[in-house]
């Protein structure tokens, strides 16, 4: 889990929730999956960027996960413009996954 | 809604895909019930009532209407676009229901005539529907994968699957062919055995397998060389047959073809190796053991070449026919209905309650249990049924048919429980 943020406690705060959504294909939240790559807070104008990425681009899941963040992101964030952006580069791969989630998928 | 940036591929209407999977799975009740009662058949020439009606209720009200089905719902996947039209979705499932119990009414009572002929230009309108649908898909865009092309294939050889199949019910009443349209039978078969089944299956399945699996494994140019091989060996099929060539040289097909299955497993089992998830679940299971019962369609087509021509053994080409629809056929199909269909249900029902609690994960939508013992019932009826034709024993025929028909009650089971899933209230506590 290596998540690039501008704001460490924010990002924190955020990620307490993000532990909530889940891949609902694999049973594991998107943290320990290593989906999301960077979460991004301008305080000025109180946005939120969220990039992340899905296990793969053609995953059947990928609306309802996406949703899920944004959902979880303006629970964490109300009042805050948040936009989830999906990335592909780098593609999603088993060294993204945290001790936990490796523990978890057998690995 | 929420703001995204990125593509995504954009899931089907499940209202446009349901309606196949819950006439599939009553079509397999339909094919096993069938088969229950036509055991009698397995001695006899293959061209009989209750073989024709059981393999065109297996070929198309099993197989290719759950085919269609999961096919709208995987489209976006495999062309990596989405459905052009819902309302051509609708019309190729209107057609090809309505059409296909008149095919296998007018083949179980052998009338050539009105019911037959009805159901054909249905068919062939609904799977010319279903053709419109691919290509206006497929070439929304501009690049097209090795995915694309084998479901756009697989489409074009089913239209000349079913178009052949009416020119033959034609041929039955008003002589517009050559020869006796039960010379054809063969081509027929085998242009939607090889080119419809088997080409969307590994187009399909190559795609599906490792999403399942998690795993990272593509080889484009080993699916490419499987696509090369299956239609090479169709086509040189259709030459030896239309330009009256030694049958000998048959062999060269059916090597071509079995090379690309063996490939197409090799194919699966990288995936398999390369999987990130340790755990398989047991439709992904299932699946692989289709990937292995391909294999043996080829060894009773051999065994069918050597032994015909003699008509020492008419069963087995029964044999053949039996592990291609009950054999691979049906396992892919029992395995992906469980990874696919919960999917469908899952966005449909929780789509827009993400978030709010705990949702059931898709594989808690259909009963688990139910389906292994569904599994063990297939698979024992399978092999029991083989096990009947080979040895010409009537008991172990309708006992394989009994069990398969067992599987066919717990599959539609675990459908209808499966399509009626609605959300319950106390699943979502933060409300």
């Amino acid at each position: 889990m290596n998540i690039q943020t501008n704001d460490i406690v924010k990002c924190n705060y955020a990620l307490h929730d993000l532990y909530n959504v889940y891949d609902p294909e694999i049973g594991l939240n998107i943290v320990d999956l290593g989906l999301v790559y960077e979460l991004h807070f301008d305080e000025v104008d109180h946005k939120l960027l969220c990039m992340m990425t899905l296990t793969t681009q053609f995953c059947p899941m990928g609306d309802a996960i996406t949703r899920d963040t944004y959902n979880s992101l303006v629970k964490s964030y109300p009042g805050w413009e948040v936009t989830v952006s999906l990335t592909f580069d780098p593609a999603w791969d088993l060294s993204m996954l945290s001790d936990d989630g490796k523990a978890f998928l057998g690995r | 809604m929420s703001p995204l940036i990125g593509g995504l591929q954009k899931t089907t209407n499940y209202r446009v895909v349901l309606p196949f999977y819950i006439y599939a799975s009553f079509g397999f009740l339909l094919g096993t019930c069938l088969l229950l009662f036509s055991t009698e058949a397995v001695g006899a020439h293959y061209f009989n009532p209750h073989t024709l009606a059981i393999t065109h209720t297996m070929a198309l009200a099993w197989g290719t209407m759950i085919i269609f089905g999961a096919s709208h719902q995987l489209l976006p996947v495999l062309v990596e676009g989405k459905l052009d039209s819902d309302p051509l979705a609708y019309l190729t499932f209107a057609f090809t229901a309505v059409g296909i119990p008149f095919l296998v009414y007018g083949f179980y009572v052998f009338d050539m005539g009105l019911p037959l002929q009805l159901g054909a230009i249905l068919i062939n309108i609904g799977v010319i529907c279903y053709l419109a649908n691919v290509l206006a898909s497929s070439f929304n865009k501009n690049s097209k994968n090795v995915h694309a092309w084998y479901v756009i294939t697989a489409t074009l050889w089913l239209f000349a699957t079913t178009f052949f199949g009416l020119l033959l019910v034609l041929n039955f009443r008003t002589p517009i062919l050559s020869k006796n349209s039960v010379e054809y039978l063969s081509v027929h078969a085998h242009l939607g055995i090889v080119g419809w089944f088997l080409l969307m299956v590994i187009g399909v399945g190559s795609r599906l397998i490792p999403m399942f699996l998690i795993s990272k494994y593509t080889n484009d140019k080993v699916l490419w060389l499987v696509f090369a091989l299956l239609n090479g060996a169709l086509i040189g099929f259709l030459l030896v047959y239309f330009a009256d060539l030694s049958t000998m040289l048959l062999y060269i097909p059916i090597l071509m073809g079995l090379i690309a299955i063996l490939l197409f497993g090799r194919h699966c089992y990288k995936a398999y190796k390369a999987r990130i998830r340790k755990s398989i679940d047991p439709q992904v299971k299932t699946s692989l053991i289709s990937v292995a019962q391909m294999l043996l369609p080829f060894l009773a087509l051999i065994a069918t070449l050597v032994l015909l021509p003699g008509g020492q053994s008419p069963e087995i080409a029964i044999l053949y026919g039996f592990c291609i629809f009950f054999g691979w056929l049906t396992a892919i199909i029992l395995g992906m209905t469980f990874k696919t269909m919960p999917f469908i249900i899952w966005n449909k029902v929780y789509h827009n309650q993400a978030h709010k609690g705990r949702t059931p994960t898709p594989k808690e939508i259909f009963n688990n249990s139910i389906y292994n013992v569904m599994l063990y019932s297939y698979l024992g009826g399978f092999i029991i049924f083989i096990l009947g034709i080979l040895l010409f024993n009537q008991i172990l025929l309708k006992g394989g048919a009994l069990a398969l028909l067992i599987a066919a009650i717990l599959y539609v089971y675990n459908v209808m429980i499966t399509a009626c899933h609605k959300s319950k209230q106390n699943e979502y506590p933060n409300e």
